[in-house]
């Protein structure tokens, strides 16, 4: 089943294991090329990082992609560089809890019956639409892609504080069980201390 | 009162400097590939535009792989000229790699290497590629110059769809380009994420009923829907060095040190070539063959040859079109006499392409085309008389009194160039002839003319 092609994908693949600054950072590289960088809280176990890195199709190293977590920011914005959203824009991320996928969207000052979040099935996405037209955003949940499972819309729901959208998703049961797998194997996992680590996977 | 300097606004648009091939615009043929006497920059030569002709057929049709042309002939009748017509015929799209024979000489790269990379250069695979593309309205431009003049303008951007809008901040490059574009609120329009290029696609269909003055030519298109930001395919063309060197980058921080490429391992070439073939039996990538040109080619050595000899073979190879104004001349490296300087296996590899000198009027027709590219007007008997220099003398030498006299007239406030700026430019630049004739009759008060008498080998 599908759930289990995505599982022995990731056993199949070469894993490199770091523990630094209270978070246990795992490197994997999978056979067609692809990698993909984990960071877990060593305390509670939540997921805090994943990012994918890609080869274009020229063979050229690609920029990480960060599924979950905080987006990475550019070394130096050079006063160069072509073009970038202003900061006052809505930022968007990824951050989960144990039992739900979790997005926040930042800089949205607009009350809570401006928003609508639902589920389009079809092309397997979330979409967030304004009433006000200021904001838009569809998105997938990459998780559940990977294992092939169906979006709920029972599952999603949305709430606003802050100047923040937070919107949630219940982690289905398979999801929960192959997270748990995986921990556990990753525990089992030798990370190397602090310092310097020969990474065999590059 | 102090008045402070508006530095005036400078011109985007590239001003091309005059080259010695710049009047060729293409090879001046029909559409049944017979040639026209003035045509394009190109005069006479009839036969061998027709012969250049039915090569560019070749090159463009793409199936035949690893032909070579050899366009011989004397110094000053149009060898360069046909390959840059070539060129210009072919249009940007096929890849067409110039350099000179001498090029290949260095100490950082063997001469095999120099000549793979060539090759390489000149063969271009289109492919599609996935970018990311930002696409909607434009709302609002707001640019702010600084008022002292100088330093960075700051600019922002709000773009949206019928869902969002987005404001978007501006770096220097991205703020000439908008201006460039003359780009305004109410267009729509597509910016490419990574390069910064930027396409209009129309105005708003909502722009629609402002009384604007606005061309016959201005399209109407819908705002965008969904999201700003798309990843799009695109199709663009690059040449099987550039994917070698993306390649063979090394990975790591030490790509911070190495700057320059150097030698590229053949394993990444077998590699790359083995990608090329499977992307082009999968259907996701195009093979557009090139040319090659190599000028000077006597200026190879007997390696090259035989390199060139085995290159030619391989299926990923461009056309190949080489130029030399040597007769029977020693091959370089070796002790062996051969036409062209060329080793006869090669030769025998070859189609041969002759160029004739030219005729009196064919020289008057180029010289009068060189005046309009420099901007020189020329009196009719002026004319007739730098005619008869080229005759005499050289073509060459008759196009360099061409700007020189323009500047003489220029400084004596005349319009057109008269026989005195000619005579005047002809007696103060010698030409080849005259200055041989110069060394002669006064070789004994030249330093270091002992050591001449031992007569030096031009062969090379």
């Amino acid at each position: 089943m599908a759930v289990h092609s995505w599982i022995d994908i990731l056993k199949s693949s070469k894993k490199t294991a770091l523990i630094q600054d209270g978070k246990r950072k795992i490197h994997y590289l999978f056979t067609d090329g692809k990698e993909m960088a984990e960071e877990f809280d060593l305390k509670t176990d939540e997921l805090i990082v994943r990012k994918w890195r890609h080869k274009s199709t020229l063979g050229a190293q690609g920029q990480w992609q960060v599924e979950v977590g905080e987006p990475l920011t550019a070394p130096v914005a050079s006063l160069d560089s072509v073009i970038k959203e202003n900061c006052s824009n809505p930022s968007f991320m990824r951050k989960d809890t144990k039992t739900s996928f979790q997005w926040r969207i930042r800089n949205l000052p607009y009350p809570k019956d401006v928003f609508s979040v639902s589920v389009d099935p079809s092309e397997r996405c979330i979409i967030i639409k304004t009433s006000n037209k200021k904001y838009y955003k569809k998105f997938g949940i990459p998780d559940l892609d990977r294992c092939q499972l169906p979006l709920d819309s029972s599952a999603l729901s949305f709430t606003h504080a802050n100047n923040t959208l937070i919107v949630s998703y219940k982690k289905p049961k398979e999801i929960l069980t192959i997270e748990q797998e995986l921990l556990k194997e990753l525990k089992k996992l030798k990370g190397t201390g602090e310092g310097d680590v020969d990474c065999r996977t590059q | 009162m102090a008045t402070t300097k508006v530095p005036e606004v400078r011109d985007i648009t590239r001003i091309e400097r005059i080259g010695a091939h710049s009047h060729i615009r293409g090879l001046g043929l029909d559409d049944a590939l017979e040639p026209r006497q003035v045509s394009q920059g190109m005069v006479g030569q009839l036969a061998s535009r027709r012969a250049a002709g039915v090569i560019l057929e070749m090159i463009k049709d793409g199936h035949i792989a690893g032909r070579a042309v050899l366009i011989a002939g004397q110094p000053g009748t149009g060898k360069t000229a046909i390959a840059m017509g070539i060129a210009q015929s072919l249009g940007p799209d096929t890849p067409f790699t110039a350099l000179a024979g001498s090029e290949i000489f260095s100490l950082e790269m063997s001469k095999t290497e120099a000549l793979s990379q060539a090759f390489r250069k000149a063969i271009g695979v289109r492919i599609k590629e996935e970018t990311e593309i930002i696409e909607g309205e434009v709302v609002e431009i707001q640019i702010d110059r600084p008022a002292t003049g100088t330093g960075a303008k700051v600019g922002k951007l709000t773009l949206k769809t019928t869902e969002m809008e987005t404001i978007y901040d501006l770096g220097n490059k991205m703020i000439d380009s908008l201006s460039k574009e003359k780009v305004q609120a109410g267009d729509v329009i597509t910016i490419d994420k990574a390069t910064g290029k930027i396409s209009k696609l129309g105005r708003s269909f909502t722009r629609a009923r402002d009384y604007d003055a606005m061309g016959a030519q201005t399209q109407f298109v819908q705002c965008p829907e969904g999201e700003l930001q798309k990843r799009k395919e695109v199709v663009h063309t690059v040449s099987l060095h550039e994917i070698d060197v993306i390649n063979s980058r090394t990975q790591g921080f030490l790509a911070l040190f190495s700057g320059d490429t150097g030698e590229i391992k053949s394993e990444v070439r077998e590699q790359i070539n083995a990608k090329v073939c499977e992307w082009r039996e999968e259907g996701k990538a195009e093979i557009i063959p090139g040319v090659l040109f190599i000028d000077e080619v006597h200026m190879l050595d007997m390696e090259c040859f035989s390199f060139l000899n085995r290159a030619l073979e391989s299926d990923l190879s461009p056309v190949l079109i080489m130029a030399t104004n040597r007769g029977i001349t020693r091959i370089r490296g070796t002790n062996y006499q051969s036409p062209h300087g060329i080793p006869i296996d090669l030769l025998d590899r070859l189609l041969i392409i002759a160029t004739s000198p030219y005729t009196e009027k064919e020289t008057r027709q180029i010289l009068k085309i060189r005046c309009e590219e420099e901007d020189v007007e020329l009196s009719e008997e002026a004319h007739t008389v730098l005619t008869r220099i080229g005759m005499e003398t050289s073509l060459r030498y008759a196009i360099q009194l061409i700007s020189t006299a323009g500047l003489v007239c220029r400084k004596r406030k005349g319009t057109e160039v008269q026989v005195e700026d000619i005579k005047r430019v002809y007696s103060l630049f010698l030409d080849e002839a005259r200055s041989s004739q110069y060394m002669k009759e006064y070789q004994d008060s030249f330093l270091f003319h002992e050591t001449q008498t031992a007569s030096m080998d031009t062969s090379q």
